[in-house]
């Protein structure tokens, strides 16, 4: 690379950096040479943040031989946008790079990205509440991270976040409860988890969003018939090979727990004996839950269903009673 | 009955349409809150060609709530016990209503990817995982070809 190449890329990257001062973030390698730019980017509406209603982070990577070799873009962190808008962005910017080969393409990828935000400054994704679109008329809310509901949605989140809130305060024994050292109710975004100031007059008083009214009504079609029934054929399947948990056994094996010498015969599973102490055993009943009227109570696979949800004593979370946190889970939001 | 929130039904629609790999769901024909639910053992996994079955309701305030799931078939896992209950964050206090039917299952299905021994369900299995792996992948192993394999 010739070092009038390199003066040109470093020339950009400076350019750049008076424009956008601290906005952009600059990556080099050992010897100081630019390989990397990123900066969020927003809609134009003056400054003015509350009106921006979408923004993603664009990442351009300078190639060895950029400019003459197309650099490598990527969107990252995009809020409020759909994967149509975002399809469409990164079209657009794959063929600038082509036809900027050669010159200094990167205030024209930041315009490009710029141009299609202000144009779609209205959340095009769905409300991961209710999962329906945003509809003109809707009353919709912005978090501080970025994230879109309805208005609706996110009051119904915050008086369901402040309710367990209250409820574990009521788990604890009164001499806590009394301390002021607890941490007051904080809602969560429901997307990031980030936390989120909500005004709840403002958003109690939001009308249902408009396209969740119009929705059609489920049917169950031929497919899921033909699917339940190979459900069904699996079901019976296992169980006759013995496959399929039986909590009321499961549960006479805990009252019966001294007496370990009765085996199941073939059907005793390999490693160690699955008797528990029943102190033990009841440290596991966190899946508390009382279905109510809406259990289905009838056919043979349903046994599970009761033994597995109904109401076993008085509920508490499995952290309370393990003392320890979950088991992490591998979720990735959006 | 209530009317079934669109939430529910949008849902089952994109469960039919944009199925997940190695997840299947649908729901009762009585009860359009209960699903039938078979996750298969990941790949490279002691869980690797089971099919297993499950079972998922959805509560009155869902998606304000956690949906209720439990293991059918039997599984030697140390954060599912004798009863199929699981041991998962997501499932109590991390439960977000932007998490999905969908998004509840895969972290299921990556849990069998990953067993956690160091905070169980099931005090026998994980001692056993923790003391002797190679002895506990033996018996998923063993549980998972006598209990959730189809043949």
């Amino acid at each position: 690379m010739s070092n009038d190449v390199e003066e040109r890329v470093v020339d950009e990257v400076e350019a750049l950096k008076a424009i956008l001062m601290d906005e952009l973030i600059v990556r080099t390698n050992e010897s100081g040479y630019p390989v990397a730019v990123e900066t969020v980017v927003f809609p134009s509406t003056a400054d003015d943040a509350l009106q921006q209603y979408v923004c993603l982070t664009l990442v351009v990577e300078l190639p060895s031989g950029y400019p003459d070799v197309a650099p490598v873009v990527s969107l990252r962190n995009p809020r409020g946008l759909d994967d149509s808008v975002l399809g469409r962005i990164d079209r657009e910017a794959k063929e600038k790079c082509e036809s900027y080969r050669g010159q200094a393409v990167i205030y024209e990828l930041i315009e490009l990205v710029k141009e299609h935000l202000t144009s779609s400054n209205l959340p095009s994704c769905q409300c991961a509440i209710c999962l329906y679109g945003f509809r003109e008329g809707d009353h919709f809310t912005k978090t501080q991270c970025y994230h879109y509901f309805h208005s609706h949605c996110l009051a119904c989140h915050v008086t369901s976040s402040e309710k367990s809130y209250q409820e574990e305060l009521d788990k604890l024994p009164a001499w806590q409860r009394s301390q002021h050292t607890l941490s007051p109710c904080q809602v969560l975004c429901p997307v990031c988890r980030e936390p989120i100031q909500c005004d709840m007059n403002l958003l109690s008083s939001a009308a249902p969003p408009l396209e969740v009214e119009n929705a059609r009504q489920f049917e169950l079609s031929d497919e899921l018939r033909s699917l339940q029934r190979q459900m069904a054929a699996l079901f019976s399947h296992q169980k006759r090979r013995g496959g399929i948990i039986d909590p009321e056994a499961e549960d006479s094996k805990l009252l019966l727990v001294t007496d370990t010498t009765e085996q199941e015969g073939d059907d005793e599973p390999p490693g160690p004996s699955l008797l528990l102490p029943p102190q033990q055993a009841f440290h596991h009943n966190s899946m508390t839950v009382s279905m109510g009227s809406s259990v289905p109570n009838r056919g043979d696979w349903r046994r599970g269903g009761r033994g597995g949800f109904r109401g076993r004593g008085s509920s508490s979370s499995h952290r309370n009673r393990h003392g320890r946190r979950h088991h992490q889970a591998a979720v990735t939001f959006r | 009955m209530t009317a079934l929130p669109r939430r529910i039904i949008k849902e089952t629609q994109r469960l039919m349409q944009e199925p997940v790999p190695g997840i299947s769901a649908v729901p009762d024909e009585s009860n359009a809150r209960y699903f039938h639910v078979i996750v298969t053992g990941p790949e490279d996994s002691p869980f690797e060609g089971g099919l297993f079955k499950l079972e998922l309701f959805l509560p009155e305030d869902y998606p304000m709530s956690a949906p209720k799931v439990r293991f059918i078939t039997k599984i030697y896992h140390p954060n599912i016990d004798r009863l199929g209950r699981i041991c998962l964050d997501i499932l109590k206090d991390k439960w977000s209503p932007a998490l999905q039917i969908r998004t509840v299952l895969l972290s299921i299905q990556a849990l069998l990817s990953a067993p956690n021994p160091d905070d169980p369900l099931a005090n026998d299995v994980a001692e056993l995982w923790k003391v002797n792996e190679a002895e506990a992948i033996r018996n998923a192993k063993e549980w998972t070809r006598r209990y959730a394999m189809d043949n």
